[in-house]
């Protein structure tokens, strides 16, 4: 298969390494080849954060800037630092507002290089539903309504299930679901 | 029977290694990036019944010590640390390569390009070369799974130590791996007297030297036929104008750009095992190319061996560069010059500079580290710096570190350097009869793993200063480890927790108080009194055990009473709270001209109560 490339980005703390696992499960579940990289350690205090998942036939697991397929975001600015990895006609999912992202001279270069982006406020979604800190699963629901030929919203589902401790898995879902529900609206 | 698969990080692919190969004991001190390897092992060992012997060892050369005495009781043992942990295993590593082993003994030594989490960059492979041990350089998770096994029989059948070196981007890679039931190692301990080896005198130790030098003849001679990790794809008879030569992490890089850029036109050496280094499978490589790139990661290794140097494009000739991680986007770059300036078809990507300056003209926020909300770091330092403004204060590795937003840390050397430089700062100050308030700041891990030695130093000596051990229960920065002082093991079975209070003592300290930091009033009246026991002319050094858990580790211990906290209109915007106490949780609210509360990111410990100079910042 071709190799697709995949950048998570955030803060210290929101989740990144969840969520890149949780990926990385449902693609080995789908019988995808996964390579990831991670950032632990002093980063991990509040820091940008960043992690690297490729599927397919690879050596090496880092993404090469220009070369991403999709960038998912935790945060608006750590977007924004990383839109360097987009490759053309790459596709950007940012829990941001919908009606403030994006930047105009950001906007631009989006259009210039027919990336697509959709943000959604997936922040306020998980503090609705009492988990503030699961921002990363709403932003991963609101991922899988648009991106099903690679991974589907029930592969995803069945991958949160396998990685989740039990005392979470109800709220995690919660959260992922009304994700993808805002996105397949 | 199907296999079972798993995604394994790189740390838990060499854990799996190592307990395939039969380790019947591991030995670590937890450091960035290597702390995941041993817990990985503990998983492992649960879920399969294993009788493996783990523990967190109080340092690296501890770590190696113990480990080194199992491997000559013909045991197969292993420890791990990162690469400055190396360093203090150093005198350890040097010796026990003369001195060799009965079963196997594998070091593995975790390095940092970039560096993201470590004081230095250093490259392990040249320890390796000093201690005159071979090295093997993994290129992914699954290859560092395959040479830990090979580690480990290498070890065994040459009698000497073996060091294995992912780096940062194996450690911290993800990657599936089929793995099947691992059993225990029946082999049982046996410790031959033999004192003029174990215990050997200089005399000796030349012997002994002879012996490791016929070693790595022998050695070096495996490496040149090891076709898993040191191979090359040459066409026979062809010649080539670019080859290039590679080794761990860069790669695996550049293996993925020549395959996506469909270049077969470019050989490459793959160097997997780079000590001790297999000439001949060079020599022959280099002579099919006019040129060749070397990309290793982060010093000059291979480069070293390799004796046409006219051919080589690398460090030396200026052509990569000597500091940094060779990310792809490096790489890539760099094996393009090296095309443009062959004149060979070079590729069409490359760096985008627009973006780069896109970018740039955000003025985005730098998204420095920060001590979490809650954290009793913090209220220490706030303290320390309230209490004794104009001292140096010196500290040390850990999450205290950050201290450094605070303005509470002018210092970070090396592990245990809080104390030792501490005692460096007075007498240097001391000597002009200059007195010179000193507070030193050492978390209580690090305080196990290398204060003692200080501070019972700077006792004898007569040094006066502050010492703040900031207990937090826990190793915290590396993810959460035990310390001698909890009295919990690796495994989570119980230990005999270590008083640091009675090590304190047992220092020659005679001025040691306890306080929670939570309650900056008491911890700034106590650094005052400590203050006053220093100068006195019988006084000492005076250490202050700043005690509360880690809100991280211990949410429930560390918060026991709940405040919830607000700003009031009182709030000048004077930025104070912001700068000198920098909570993640305090922000500067525009639309309201004044500090607000991230509730979201507040964990309701209320110690910004004590923290505004107004008043302003009060119980909801």
């Amino acid at each position: 298969m071709q190799i697709v490339n995949i950048v998570l980005s955030g803060l210290g703390g929101q989740g990144i390494l969840f969520m890149t696992k949780v990926m990385a499960q449902a693609a080995l579940n789908k019988g995808l080849k996964t390579m990831g990289a991670e950032t632990h350690g002093m980063a991990q205090r509040g820091g940008s954060v960043i992690s690297h998942l490729r599927f397919g036939e690879v050596e090496g697991s880092l993404v090469r800037t220009g070369t991403a397929h999709f960038l998912l975001a935790l945060e608006e600015n750590e977007a924004y630092r990383n839109i360097p990895f987009l490759a053309k006609g790459g596709k950007l999912y940012v829990n941001a507002s919908p009606q403030s992202f994006v930047r105009q001279e950001v906007n631009r270069y989006l259009e210039k290089m027919e990336i697509v982006y959709r943000a959604i406020m997936a922040e306020k979604i998980a503090t609705e539903l009492g988990t503030p800190m699961s921002s990363n699963l709403a932003l991963l629901g609101f991922f899988s309504a648009f991106e099903k030929d690679l991974v589907t919203h029930k592969q995803l589902r069945d991958a949160i299930n396998q990685v989740t401790p039990s005392r979470f898995k109800e709220s995690n879902f919660k959260v992922f679901d009304a994700g993808f529900e805002m996105g397949a609206r | 029977m199907m296999k079972r698969k798993d995604i394994f990080l790189g740390n838990g692919a060499v854990a799996l290694g190592l307990v395939e190969a039969g380790c019947q004991m591991v030995t670590s001190y937890p450091g960035t990036p290597s702390s995941e390897i041993l817990p990985e092992v503990v998983r492992l060992v649960k879920s399969e019944g294993l009788n493996t012997y783990i523990e967190w060892s109080t340092n690296e050369k501890v770590a190696l010590d113990n480990a080194f005495a199992a491997a000559i009781a013909g045991k197969r043992a292993a420890c791990f640390m990162k690469q400055v942990g190396l360093n203090v295993a150093a005198d350890s590593l040097m010796s026990a390569a003369y001195l060799g082993t009965v079963g196997g003994l594998v070091i593995v030594s975790c390095d940092d390009p970039g560096p993201h989490s470590s004081q230095t960059e250093q490259d392990t492979r040249l320890m390796a070369r000093l201690a005159k041990v071979p090295v093997l350089d993994p290129s992914n998770p699954k290859e560092a799974r395959e040479m830990a096994r090979l580690a480990m029989e290498l070890s065994e059948e040459f009698r000497i130590p073996v060091i294995l070196r992912p780096a940062i981007r194996v450690c911290h890679a993800r990657q599936a791996l089929s793995w099947g039931p691992l059993k225990n190692n029946a082999g049982k301990a046996s410790f031959e007297k033999d004192p003029g080896r174990w215990a050997a005198t200089p005399r000796f130790r030349f012997i002994l030297h002879g012996e490791l030098n016929e070693k790595l003849r022998r050695i070096a001679h495996r490496f040149e036929d090891l076709a898993a990790h040191n191979f090359h794809d040459l066409a026979p008879g062809e010649k080539y104008s670019l080859g290039i030569i590679a080794g761990g992490v860069p790669y695996a890089v550049v293996r993925d750009i020549l395959t996506e850029e469909n270049r077969k036109d470019i050989p490459v050496l793959k160097i997997g095992a780079p000590y001790p280094f297999p000439e001949s499978l060079a020599d022959s490589f280099m002579s099919a190319c006019e040129k060749v790139l070397v990309l290793e990661e982060t010093d000059t290794v291979m480069e070293y061996f390799l004796r046409d140097r006219k051919k080589v494009l690398g460090r030396l000739s200026g052509h990569v560069p000597s500091e940094g991680e060779l990310v792809p986007g490096v790489v890539y770059s760099l094996v393009n010059k090296a095309l443009k300036d062959l004149d060979l078809p070079h590729f069409r990507g490359g760096r985008n500079q627009e973006v780069l300056d896109l970018v740039a003209s955000l003025d985005l926020p730098v998204r420095r580290p920060t001590l979490c909300a809650g954290c009793p770091h913090r209220a220490s330092f706030f303290a320390i710096r309230k209490a004794r403004p104009k001292a140096i204060f010196t500290s040390d590795i850990g999450c205290y570190t950050l201290g450094l937003n605070l303005g509470g840390v002018d210092t970070c050397l090396d592990m245990g350097a809080a104390i030792t430089m501490a005692s460096g700062f007075y007498h240097a100050f001391d000597q002009d009869q200059v007195t010179q308030p000193i507070v030193a700041t050492i978390g209580d891990s690090t305080f196990f793993h290398s204060g003692t030695a200080g501070l019972l130093n700077a006792v004898y000596n007569d040094a006066r200063f502050i010492l703040v051990i900031l207990d937090n229960e826990i190793t915290a920065m590396t993810g959460m480890q035990p310390t001698p002082g909890l009295g919990i093991r690796a495994d989570g079975s119980k230990g005999k927790a270590i008083s640091l209070e009675r090590v304190v003592a047992g220092c020659g300290v005679d001025f040691i108080e306890v306080v929670d930091p939570y309650d900056v009033k008491v911890m700034t009246g106590l650094l005052k009194k400590a203050n006053k026991y220093i100068n006195e002319p019988t006084g000492g050094i005076a250490v202050i055990i700043a005690r509360h858990p880690c809100v991280i580790a211990y949410p429930r211990e560390a918060i026991t009473e709940i405040k919830s906290v607000r700003v009031t209109d009182d709030c000048t915007e004077c930025n104070f709270c912001l700068e000198r106490f920098e909570c993640p949780a305090l922000y500067h609210d525009v639309e309201l001209g004044r500090t607000n509360i991230n509730q979201a990111l507040c964990v309701h410990c209320g110690v910004c109560l004590q923290v505004c100079p107004k008043g302003a910042i009060v119980e909801a």
